[in-house]
């Protein structure tokens, strides 16, 4: 293990350890997601998500002068996932990018309010992702207290855990600079931290494991155990398959917004896997076809 | 040409869809028995009130934290929060005061008149902003942690009114010191000052109000970010900040809803504090609408607010 400061995306399975992933059984339900159903406005958007255009009618083509577009569209980036998940299971989520990942994430956090479909859950889950920028003109000391009191902490536990928040996200003395001057990994090094600091009963991390090095990496699965051994439940969304395999005892797999794989690491991983290199085969082979078609 | 033979032909396609749903009386079961609770739909009133009381030194921080913010980027720092409103207060007097002259009319110390019309209508005019883009500015925070979203136009005004704390300093000392201009009648530190106090936080319960309405006016539809700055400068004409609307608009049949209406009440109220106006004198019916306003704009502004929060932070 080193302790450069590099950001590899492609983590060593090695460098996670070889302590098997922490089981820890229980029949107990902590979330209960059925034919959930998200969808989201984007303003200006010309074409993107699945799916026809809606229809906007006389009026509506008025108003946009014959625009071909609507200038907001509905996205439909989660259209039908049912699952169950118990109390201490660590679950991961893969798929490619624009999969529905994040937005099935914020979907069970309460962030996103499901178009249609129910998610129950027991207790209060924290999202935690690299892209939440707290408050970037405020200082690291600031953004602790309003990320710990917003995570539901009273005024006396943020006081008592301050320092650990701060020891654990490693940022030293730059906890009193703004934010915006902070580096990427420290800034998700100290969302980690903030997001961790609640021990909340559902800890969501998106591809936060793919910031910082490898010592905070391992910091962050003891972390991760600690939540689960507390009854939580932990999700995690990475591309990393070396990741997921190191830290989850369950994998889903999303793909278009659609649920199609559910079952333990190592089957689902080695089944993405080949997917994601069969696809790019075909890819490199298309446009091996369309050089040579030109030439 | 050659063609890779061992290339695929076709995509990969990854397996079929679990198309699984869990009946409803199974989710009735499992949510029983694990004692779940659903989650994305809004809070009952009464919860919704108390997680909002359970979070105010969340309100605190957040105002304090963005009152501080406001100038960090300027040499002068804080002082901006003094200068800015003064130098705004002294283009209206000169405009307004001495070269149109309408802010002279039925009133004895316009340069009094109009600053402390131009402070305090500043501080409303900002609340209702602040409210504005109170979610899409913390559009992070809103994404990534769940808690009553209502929190956000609190503190945002929380934050004006931290602001107009030293600002109203100012505004009083110019009041003070322009009393002793030849050209103007005098401002006498009495105890009516004392209604100051009063007359402001009636005026923060207002704006609160208001920022809660703009609030979800903006999430839900953005374009009346754009809107709002016109309206709030009809407003401000219609309020009487650099005019006495009794004497331009008393003389309308509808003048009297200008009169009465809840930012002329607030200015009113302010002016009889300081000023000794003739024409704002301490009036206990002015009090009592300014009561009134203030509960009414909190209390349906809450519910307004409160009736969207399952949906804030989705687009």
């Amino acid at each position: 293990m080193t302790d450069t400061d590099e950001v590899d995306f492609e983590i060593d399975g090695e460098e996670l350890g070889d302590a098997p992933v922490l089981e820890i059984p229980s029949d107990r339900l902590s979330l209960l997601v059925n034919d959930l159903h998200v969808s989201y406005r984007v303003f200006g958007a010309k074409k993107v998500g699945h799916g026809p255009a809606q229809d906007w009618g006389l009026l509506g083509r008025l108003v946009r002068r014959g625009a071909k577009q609507p200038p907001v569209r509905e996205v439909k980036a989660v259209r039908g996932i049912s699952f169950a998940a118990k109390h201490g299971e660590a679950i991961g989520i893969i798929g490619v990018n624009g999969s529905g990942k994040s937005t099935l994430l914020r979907a069970i956090a309460g962030l996103i309010p499901p178009a249609s479909g129910t998610v129950h859950v027991a207790g209060n889950p924290a999202l935690l992702g690299v892209n939440a920028v707290l408050m970037k003109d405020l200082t690291g000391a600031r953004n602790i207290t309003i990320g710990a009191l917003a995570l539901g902490l009273s005024r006396k536990q943020v006081n008592e855990r301050f320092d650990e928040i701060v020891d654990f996200a490693e940022i030293g003395e730059f906890v009193n600079m703004p934010m915006k001057s902070y580096s990427s990994g420290m800034g998700a090094r100290l969302r980690f931290s903030i997001s961790a600091s609640a021990v909340p009963d559902i800890l969501m991390i998106d591809e936060a494991l793919a910031t910082g090095d490898a010592g905070f990496r391992a910091k962050s699965k003891a972390k991760m155990d600690e939540v689960r051994k507390a009854a939580g439940t932990v999700f995690l969304v990475s591309h990393s398959l070396a990741t997921i395999q190191a830290m989850c005892n369950r994998v889903l797999w999303i793909h278009e917004g659609k649920l199609v794989m559910d079952g333990n690491p190592k089957e689902v991983c080695v089944a993405y896997r080949d997917f994601v290199h069969g696809n790019h085969a075909y890819k490199v082979a298309q446009q091996k076809k369309a050089a040579t078609k030109n030439s | 040409m050659t063609v890779d033979q061992s290339a695929p032909s076709a995509p990969p396609e990854p397996p079929a869809p679990l198309e699984r749903t869990f009946s409803e009386e199974s989710v009735a079961t499992a949510v029983a028995e694990n004692d779940l609770e659903q989650i994305g739909v809004r809070p009952t009133l009464g919860t919704y009130f108390r997680e909002m009381w359970r979070y105010r030194p969340l309100v605190q921080v957040m105002a304090i934290s963005k009152a501080e913010a406001e100038n960090q980027n300027t040499y002068l720092g804080q002082v901006w929060a003094l200068v800015s409103p003064t130098i705004n207060a002294m283009v209206y007097v000169l405009i307004f005061g001495f070269l149109l002259k309408i802010g002279r009319e039925g009133i004895e110390n316009t340069i009094a008149f109009i600053v402390v019309g131009v402070f305090m209508f500043r501080f409303f005019e900002r609340s209702v902003m602040a409210g504005a883009h109170s979610l899409q500015k913390n559009l992070s925070l809103v994404r990534s942690v769940q808690f009553p979203r209502g929190v956000l136009p609190t503190a945002g005004v929380l934050a004006e009114l931290t602001m107009l704390v030293p600002a109203i300093v100012v505004m009083c000392v110019i009041s003070y010191l322009s009393g002793f201009l030849p050209i103007a009648g005098r401002v006498t530190i009495d105890a009516y000052w004392l209604l100051l106090v009063p007359a402001v936080l009636l005026m923060w319960v207002f704006s609160t109000g208001c920022a809660f309405i703009s609030a979800r006016l903006v999430a839900q539809t953005p374009d009346i970010d754009n809107l709002l700055p016109h309206f709030m400068r009809i407003l401000m004409y219609a309020s009487g900040v650099i005019f006495s609307v009794d004497r331009y608009l008393g003389q309308f049949s509808w003048g009297w809803i200008m009169e009465y209406q809840p930012v002329a009440v607030y200015l009113y109220l302010v002016r009889s504090s300081i000023l000794d106006e003739p024409a704002y004198q301490p009036d206990a019916f002015m009090w009592l609408m300014g009561v009134v306003w203030a509960v009414l704009f909190g209390v349906l502004g809450f519910l307004f607010f409160w009736a969207g929060e399952e949906r804030y932070g989705r687009d």
